[in-house]
């Protein structure tokens, strides 16, 4: 990395032996620092620190962070990664670090999604060795502009192939860069990477998805640990409904019909994101 | 040769016959259009009024009834478009509040279109020399 004043955070829970994230970090070429941000309600801290080194993880108090923020709801349940990611924050300062990025723990690979042409790439996606230049060339397109966060893009992102344009979109998920001088709350218990790019994005703060790469998940629902438990006991119906609750003037619920049908929120951008305009349409003040 | 797909995608096939999907690449920089809107077009308040209504024909307290309608106005439906197309024929006083209420992002000094192309020719030699080697 170039970059020195970056690092990664890798929000974690009760996967001590399994962070697929941090293999695919080291597989793909990364080389820069790895911290591993887990709460202290996680039952299995001590294994993480056996396995990784006390130093590389940090531990946060997940009530403390909690009681800061609107959960959306009185379930007083804290199986969500919400804390974790306003945690960083304070993490970051306490390291002397200024940016990071905030993966989930189960990345199995980042893929490309243009070619050296400027085309989408037919058959050879995968990144194998650049990661750290494309961290840096992400890092140094989020200091040069004005946004809370940039994120790279998923891999449902992408189904049904290259159908859209290049043109990025103004969400935000999953891996957040972020800079504490741009430091910014997320909200509810759960789906909080929507409920935060709806309500900040609706006041004016410039959330990006970068379409160029992409990033794929293990299956949810099918890998022990982490949040699927909570998303086992109500599919995806509950967490719908925060953005609906946080933001009703420009989401909904609708059926997402994939292999497994479920309700999934539905955002109206045109209601919900402020246009990005050129400078010349700003016209001066000649009155003193 | 050139077709347009049904995205209305320029697919070009090269000389082996293989399909190339491409775009230009742009920032999605929104470009206000030439009329100006009328001011009631920027905001949906018919789900607001709807349920200020109700509000108002309940026997709740004052102060209830005041919080339920400060509430309400998250119903409001802002069409941030028309607001753009607004902004841009408005006079520098109504831009600048408008501004201040973040109502439009002004994209100074070019700084994400540029940045954006940047970006993107940064990953497509990144996926070349990857690939390259």
């Amino acid at each position: 990395m170039q970059n020195k004043d970056f690092c990664v955070f890798i929000l974690t829970h009760g996967r001590p032996d399994n962070v697929i994230t941090y293999k695919t970090l080291k597989k793909c070429g990364y080389t820069g620092r790895i911290y591993f941000v887990v709460d202290n309600e996680d039952k299995t801290t001590d294994r993480y620190i056996r396995n990784f080194g006390k130093e590389n993880v940090k531990v946060f108090d997940k009530k403390a962070f909690a009681d800061k923020i609107d959960e959306g709801n009185n379930f007083d349940d804290r199986r969500t990664t919400t804390h974790a990611r306003n945690a960083s924050f304070e993490i970051a300062r306490d390291l002397g670090i200024t940016y990071f990025i905030q993966l989930d723990d189960d990345y199995v690979k980042f893929d490309y999604r243009i070619n050296g042409a400027g085309e989408y790439p037919k058959d050879k996606f995968m990144t194998r060795t650049k990661l750290d230049q494309i961290f840096d060339s992400l890092l140094n397109f989020y200091k040069s502009i004005n946004a809370e966060s940039i994120a790279i893009s998923q891999g449902g992102d992408w189904i049904g192939g290259f159908a859209d344009s290049w043109k990025f979109k103004r969400k935000c998920m999953n891996s957040f860069i972020c800079s504490t001088g741009r430091e910014f709350q997320f909200a509810g218990g759960l789906n909080e990477d929507v409920n935060t790019y709806t309500i900040l994005g609706n006041r004016g703060k410039l959330f990006i998805t970068i379409p160029f790469v992409s990033l794929t998940q293990a299956q949810t629902q099918s890998q022990a640990g982490g949040m699927s438990n909570i998303y086992k006991l109500s599919g995806t119906y509950i967490k719908s409904f925060y953005t609906v609750m946080m933001h009703p003037s420009g989401a909904k619920v609708s059926m997402m019909n994939t292999t497994n049908s479920r309700l999934h929120h539905s955002i109206k951008w045109i209601n919900t994101t402020p246009m990005i305009i050129a400078e010349k349409y700003k016209k001066e003040n000649t009155c003193e | 040769m050139k077709q347009t797909n049904l995205f209305g995608k320029d697919v070009y096939q090269d000389e082996e016959g293989e399909k190339k999907y491409t775009s230009k690449i742009e920032a999605p920089i929104y470009e206000p259009k030439n009329k100006k809107p009328h001011i009631l077009e920027l905001c949906n308040k018919s789900k607001t009024h709807q349920l200020i209504r109700e509000i108002g024909s309940s026997k709740l307290s004052y102060e209830e009834k005041t919080f339920l309608v400060d509430a309400a106005r998250r119903h409001n439906v802002f069409n941030y478009e028309k607001i753009a197309d607004y902004y841009a024929h408005s006079n520098p006083e109504m831009q600048h509040l408008m501004e201040r209420s973040a109502l439009v992002i002004i994209d100074f000094g070019k700084a994400i279109e540029y940045g954006y192309v940047r970006l993107c020719d940064e990953i497509s030699k990144q996926y070349l020399e990857e690939y390259a080697e």
